[in-house]
């Protein structure tokens, strides 16, 4: 075999390498009407209701008059929105731990060679998949003093556990948190079916020959490979809950009092009923800032610990 | 260049000439320089265009006298509703924006964003005075109308808050009417002893239980004290200081406490409520005149299984007033006044003002002598007659944001987590708040 030295390539030169140079820029001038339209619709907007955040604008023609810190203020020291802060956070935490692991719980008991599991799988997710605005009222017929959950719990005896589900300040949010779990749990349950679907058999079958008994395969070799899976849910869910608004609008409107008013409501209250525009950008750059590092902070912790396993 | 090269130079060509344009249309279009050519759709025809937008029960009661309107002047009404909330979220952008309708759905008073008094003093409204009908509003609908001595808005009709009651369940008990509040407190103990709810109290979202305010309020304090706004507004006196305004709810914890309001009622939505009546489970409802075909609606009698009587609130049976919310439309002062101010003078018109108020079962908006189809609020309409209606309390009020705390925290209220003091002190805090 004779070995001959290559030679120079022919295909160089300086108009070569503005063809390259041609051909690599058309994928970003593709890109540019959408940036345009994302710039237009989404960003120029997000930056200007920032700013309105630091007036006291309120809907006219005028220009609002520039408040500093004051509307951020009154927000960390009025009662109300103390209070609404505080339900936001206490949905946002129960929901996701209690949501993350009913679904969990699902998935592990509908992956299984159980004849009915695509029924039930469907029959769990369904709620997931209707408007929340349609929950909300749903729930709140079922959830009146007269309504059918205490209606069913007088019929088998329960009657005692009768409450006034939406209309009692002790269990309202209780309540709330509930249905919100209700509807999500069979997406959450969706998201780990999907991550079981990667977890290898063989894996399990090592395990089992190496005496592992269901609990600690579940523990030493399921759980640490649905982490990714879990990182999803627990996003999604925290996300969610802390932008929560349709169901506690239409069940509860906040109330009693304001037992069960989150950020999001009282945002849209100070809006579309105060005419207080300034003050409630205010309040959703507070929860934008706070969704961002909730996430972040999850999202984060969660990665160094799938790194870790 | 081979053939191949200039090939493909040209489709790179025209690839970025098509994302530059596609660019450029897409910003232009979003910045509005691109005529669609949508407004194509607003033919005025022979007499002009008119654009509105009312809430739905105006538009109910509107679409026949639209059309005769248009069949009239051969102009073209172009109508679009929405419920009350959502047409009063979405007003005050529309005015700012200058997308507003010509002829809009106000509120009375200062009670919302977009209420007369708030528009009017924005100068967002145009000034009716001139009009022929504004020497038929009466004394409480001018009051709300008016803006600086200017008539800002027209009142297509007027809703009452009335006591709606299930004729059977008062005969079964041996109840009649009562006309004061004794009378009155007799009877729910009565109904009480027969086994029923003497009064159905659907608080939930806290509507309802305003109408317990301002009904009682009407009587024992406006009644007492035609001023209180004035005196309120100046600084005189405070909602905690005020005898009468404590004794408004000391009248409604006097009927909590004795139990004859719904069990659980902060649970209970409006419709469970006027069922409840409808059923017969409960003998009573506060509510606006303006719902009372949809509590008939739940009976099989219908109309006839109901009576209403203005709420008593002390022992003076002449002294009772009826709250009274009239229904307003106004004309956006960025729109060309002289189609909307004609539209105006047509529905003041006495046989349209009666068409208008059959139409919805409601009281006419003028104070025009019109003989009413139904006699659901025969009842009332004496009380009416001789002058005693009264606004409702949280009209002149600086803002909604007074009305909004007193539904909000007087649910902490009814529930026993905030005393009398605290919630009116609550109220003047915001007062406070809406007049700096």
């Amino acid at each position: 075999m004779t070995l001959t030295a290559s030679p120079p390539s022919t295909d160089g030169g300086p108009e070569v390498a503005r063809r390259r140079s041609r051909r690599a820029s058309v994928p970003y001038l593709l890109l540019v009407p959408a940036l345009l339209f994302y710039a237009f619709v989404v960003l120029w907007p997000t930056l200007q209701g920032a700013g309105y955040a630091f007036t006291d604008w309120a809907g006219r023609r005028e220009t609002p008059g520039f408040v500093g810190l004051d509307n951020f203020t009154e927000l960390f020291s009025a009662p109300a929105a103390r209070s609404a802060l505080r339900n936001t956070l206490v949905i946002a935490v129960s929901t996701t731990i209690v949501q993350t692991l009913v679904g969990l719980a699902l998935a592990l008991a509908l992956h299984s060679a159980l004849a009915s599991r695509n029924l039930l799988r469907t029959m769990f997710f369904a709620p997931a998949l209707l408007p929340p605005v349609i929950i909300g009222f749903l729930w709140q017929y079922i959830l009146t003093p007269a309504g059918p959950l205490n209606d069913a719990l007088g019929a088998v005896g329960l009657g005692g556990l009768a409450q006034n589900w939406l209309g009692d300040s002790s269990v309202a949010l209780a309540s709330v948190i509930g249905v919100i779990i209700w509807q999500n749990a069979g997406l959450t349950m969706v998201i780990y079916l999907a991550g079981l679907e990667g977890v290898p058999p063989e894996l399990h079958e090592a395990a089992t020959m190496d005496g592992a008994g269901r609990w600690q395969r579940l523990r030493h070799v399921t759980l640490p490979l649905l982490l990714p899976a879990t990182t999803i849910a627990l996003s999604l869910t925290l996300i969610g809950s802390l932008k929560l608004f349709d169901q506690v609008y239409v069940m509860t409107g906040g109330g009693p009092g304001y037992a069960t008013e989150t950020l999001s409501v009282v945002m849209y209250k100070e809006a579309f009923v105060s005419g207080r525009y300034g003050y409630s950008t205010a309040i959703a750059l507070v929860l934008t800032m706070i969704v961002f590092a909730f996430a972040l902070l999850q999202l984060r912790g969660l990665r160094r610990f799938e790194v870790q396993q | 260049m081979t053939i191949d090269a200039a090939r493909s130079r040209l489709a790179r060509v025209l690839i970025q000439r098509a994302a530059l344009g596609t660019a450029l249309v897409v910003t232009l279009g979003a910045c509005g320089f691109v005529n669609s050519g949508d407004d194509s759709t607003e033919d005025g025809g022979s007499g002009g265009s008119l654009t509105a937008y009312v809430n739905t029960e105006q538009n109910t009661g509107l679409a026949p006298l639209i059309e005769a309107y248009e069949e009239e002047t051969g102009a073209t009404v172009d109508v679009s509703s929405a419920t009350t909330d959502e047409l009063n979220q979405q007003l005050r952008v529309q005015l700012t924006s200058g997308t507003a309708a010509d002829l809009i759905r106000v509120s009375p008073g200062n009670s919302s964003p977009v209420a007369v008094g708030v528009l009017g003093r924005e100068g967002e409204l145009t000034d009716l005075s001139d009009a022929a009908w504004t020497d038929e509003l009466g004394d409480d609908t001018r009051a709300l109308a008016e803006v600086d001595g200017e008539v800002l808005a027209f009142p297509v009709s007027r809703n009452a808050i009335v006591m709606a009651y299930n004729r059977q369940v008062f005969e079964d008990a041996g109840v009649e009417v009562p006309t004061t509040w004794q009378e009155f407190v007799d009877a729910c103990a009565a109904l009480d002893a027969s086994g029923v709810t003497p009064i159905a109290a659907p608080f939930q979202g806290g509507i309802f239980f305003q109408f317990w305010v301002y009904a009682l309020a009407g009587t024992l304090v406006y009644a007492e004290n035609p001023d209180i706004d004035a005196q309120l507004a100046a600084g005189e006196t405070t909602f905690a200081e005020n005898a009468e305004w404590g004794e408004v709810f000391a009248r409604i914890a006097e009927l909590r406490d004795a139990g004859y309001l719904s069990d659980g009622m902060l649970g209970i939505p409006a419709d469970q409520g006027m069922q409840s009546v409808a059923t017969g489970d409960a003998a009573m409802v506060l509510m606006v005149s303006a719902g009372l075909p949809q509590l008939h609606g739940y009976s099989e009698g219908g109309a006839d299984a109901f009576g209403v009587f203005a709420l008593p609130a002390n022992d003076d049976p002449e002294a009772t007033m009826v709250p009274v919310a009239p229904d307003f439309l106004a004309v956006n002062a960025a729109a060309d006044p002289e189609a909307a101010l004609g539209f105006l003078d047509f529905l003041a018109e006495p046989e349209n003002v009666a068409t208008y108020a059959n139409e919805m079962g409601v009281l006419p908006g003028l104070a025009t002598d019109v003989t009413l189809d139904s006699d659901v609020l025969a009842p009332i309409e004496p009380l009416l007659a001789d002058g005693r209606s009264v606004a409702y309390a949280n009209y002149l009020w600086p803002n909604g944001d007074v009305q909004q705390t007193m539904l909000q925290s007087g649910q902490e209220w009814l529930d026993g987590a905030l005393d009398t003091t605290g919630l009116l002190g609550q109220l003047d805090a915001e007062y406070a708040k809406g007049q700096s």
